[in-house]
């Protein structure tokens, strides 16, 4: 990719380089050849979460996952399998299936001139073959074109390049560290999206850090004089992009009507990660003799013990308890938020061919009681940001920086972004991971 | 168990729950009419409910939508529907439709 000279280039000729893990140039957040370089050298490269599990149970099921200019159909085939496809007719470039759906006799048929297609991808039809020339018609070459296809955590990965490492290497540490806190068992509870005038990596940078809690979320802040010290989150960043914060080991006391309270509030502020039915257990607790003393650790067992009691398949005491209330960043756009048996999740994509536009969605997951699990989940509606009916306070409170950040990006004042060495590294790791791709 | 049956082939399907007229036909490996396999696209699927109407699921709007406007006028008539939209929910559906094939060795699909 050419790169005008006048662009600052930097390694590999990456132009708008990281140049150190305390900055971020603001031109890579609506920079159209830094867009162009991320859509040629990120997404074609990296594993990306295509859908959920659930939304493909049966044979024919599919979803087509849409990143920049390219969109893959993932299929569940006969066998129970997945295949993921490039979405084009290799007649004529069709795509072949849109948003999501069946192929109930099990062929994926092109619209245009009913071209037709196995689930695996082998061709099975050809309409008025004896027109074409045998070398237009070569079996091998009338496959649809595969991408790498994997699943973890409940949802189905893609990767176009298939050169890739296997799913497991390239997410690393990550499904180590949500394993055992019962991910694959979740199922979605309800799913939103907003569509924000700020770039993909802007939108998702405002959940790398819990940093903003105190002045964007006062609702939420913990602590005796409502300070809530930045340091209760435990910051961590991996290899590859990744990273995580958890809650440190500085804890600030509260007395049972406290914790509930604030328990409160984040279920009605976001319905996500505590849920009503883990209200109404912690408060079953908020008696008990020892609760003056040890609410929280009362309140957990109250919710192991209603999980055994209706079947839900919680996953058991373990150090990995001490991700719930914290977040865990799979580069280069996904998010999982654990806390009890549910879980937050986010993923953030480039929105049209704007460098200033994202399309960023939310699901609420939870576990079900076994044989209980619902059927696929549908993608409840696309809702504006200050949406009160439909976002709760915490999310709205988020997306409102969002767009403001997004505009300041282009003050005549402003240069770049200085970060936080203790609070937000974890976005210096996000750049730096995207500039090894870039740079490639 | 549903049972519905096609004439002039005289097959008689048994359609599990959610499952459409064409999709149990190729469960059961008969070949039906059609160039969009299951999409409400190519309307060769269609057939004529001649009796036991009141037993079948109604139209759904992408059905309704696609009888409408994917067919001429004169290939319109009541009772006409999309075998690969088409649900039953009890017995005595009959329905007709040409060009079905019954399994067989030169029938698989
Ligand atoms: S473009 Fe797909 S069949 Fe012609
Ligand atoms: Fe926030």
């Amino acid at each position: 990719m050419a790169v005008a000279p006048d662009r600052e280039s930097g390694r590999g000729g990456v132009p708008f380089a990281m140049k150190d893990p305390l900055h971020v140039p603001r031109e890579r957040y609506y920079d159209r050849a830094f867009f162009e370089l991320e859509r040629e050298r990120l997404w074609p490269h990296v594993w990306q979460m295509a859908c959920r599990l659930e939304e493909i149970p049966a044979s024919g099921d599919f979803v087509e996952y849409e990143i920049c200019d390219q969109s893959i159909i993932v299929v569940r085939q006969a066998d129970g399998s997945i295949g993921a496809f490039f979405n084009a007719c290799r007649h004529r470039a069709t795509e072949l299936a849109k948003g999501d759906g069946r192929f109930p006799g099990g062929q994926i048929v092109c619209p245009f001139h009913g071209w037709r297609w196995n689930l695996d991808g082998s061709s099975s039809f050809v309409f008025g073959a004896e027109g074409f020339a045998p070398e237009c018609l070569d079996p091998d070459d009338l496959r649809l074109r595969e991408c790498l296809v994997d699943t973890w955590g409940g949802c189905v990965w893609i990767n176009m390049d298939p050169d890739a490492p296997p799913l497991l290497d390239g997410l690393a540490p990550v499904p180590a560290m949500l394993d055992p806190l019962g991910v694959e068992n979740m199922r979605v509870w309800w799913w939103k999206e907003v569509i924000l005038d700020a770039n993909w990596k802007l939108a998702q940078e405002a959940f790398l850090e819990g940093y903003h809690t105190m002045q964007t979320h006062p609702q939420i802040r913990r602590g005796p004089d409502d300070e809530a010290p930045p340091q209760l989150l435990a910051y961590e960043t991996y290899a590859r992009g990744h990273s995580s914060f958890r809650n440190g080991t500085q804890r600030v006391k509260m007395t049972p009507d406290q914790s509930l309270e604030l328990s409160r509030i984040f279920w009605e502020g976001q319905d996500a990660m505590t849920l009503e039915k883990d209200i109404r257990v912690m408060a079953s607790v908020r008696d008990h003799p020892d609760a003056a003393q040890s609410f929280p650790r009362l309140a957990v067992d109250a919710i192991y013990e209603d999980a055994a009691a209706r079947g839900i398949p919680i996953a058991p005491y373990g150090p990995a308890m001490k991700l719930w209330g914290g977040e865990v960043f799979a580069f280069p756009n996904y998010f999982v938020l654990p806390q009890f048996a549910n879980a937050l999740c986010y993923r953030s994509r480039p929105y049209g061919d704007d460098p200033e536009r994202c399309r960023f969605e939310v699901w609420s997951l939870t576990t079900y009681p076994e044989g209980e699990e619902p059927g696929p989940p549908q993608l409840q509606g696309r809702y504006a940001k200050d949406d009160t009916e439909h976002w709760g306070l915490i999310p709205r409170q988020d997306f409102s920086n969002i767009e403001r950040q997004q505009r300041g990006l282009h003050s005549r004042s402003f240069e770049q972004l200085r970060l936080a060495t203790e609070w937000e590294r974890a976005i210096s790791n996000m750049h730096e991971s995207l500039d090894r791709h870039l740079e490639r | 168990m549903t049972r519905v049956r096609v004439e002039p082939l005289g097959a008689d399907l048994e359609p599990e729950p959610g499952e459409s007229v064409i999709e149990a036909a190729w469960r059961l490996g008969y070949q039906w009419p059609t160039t969009c396999w299951g999409q409400a696209e190519c309307m060769l699927c269609r057939v004529d409910v001649i009796a036991g109407e009141e037993a079948t699921v109604p139209q759904g709007a992408d059905e309704e939508l696609a009888l409408r406007t994917r067919l001429p006028a004169s290939a319109q008539r009541p009772g006409l529907r999309l075998a690969c939209r088409l649900q039953v929910r009890g017995d005595g559906v009959v329905l007709r439709k040409r060009g079905v094939v019954a399994p067989g060795p030169t029938g698989a699909p």
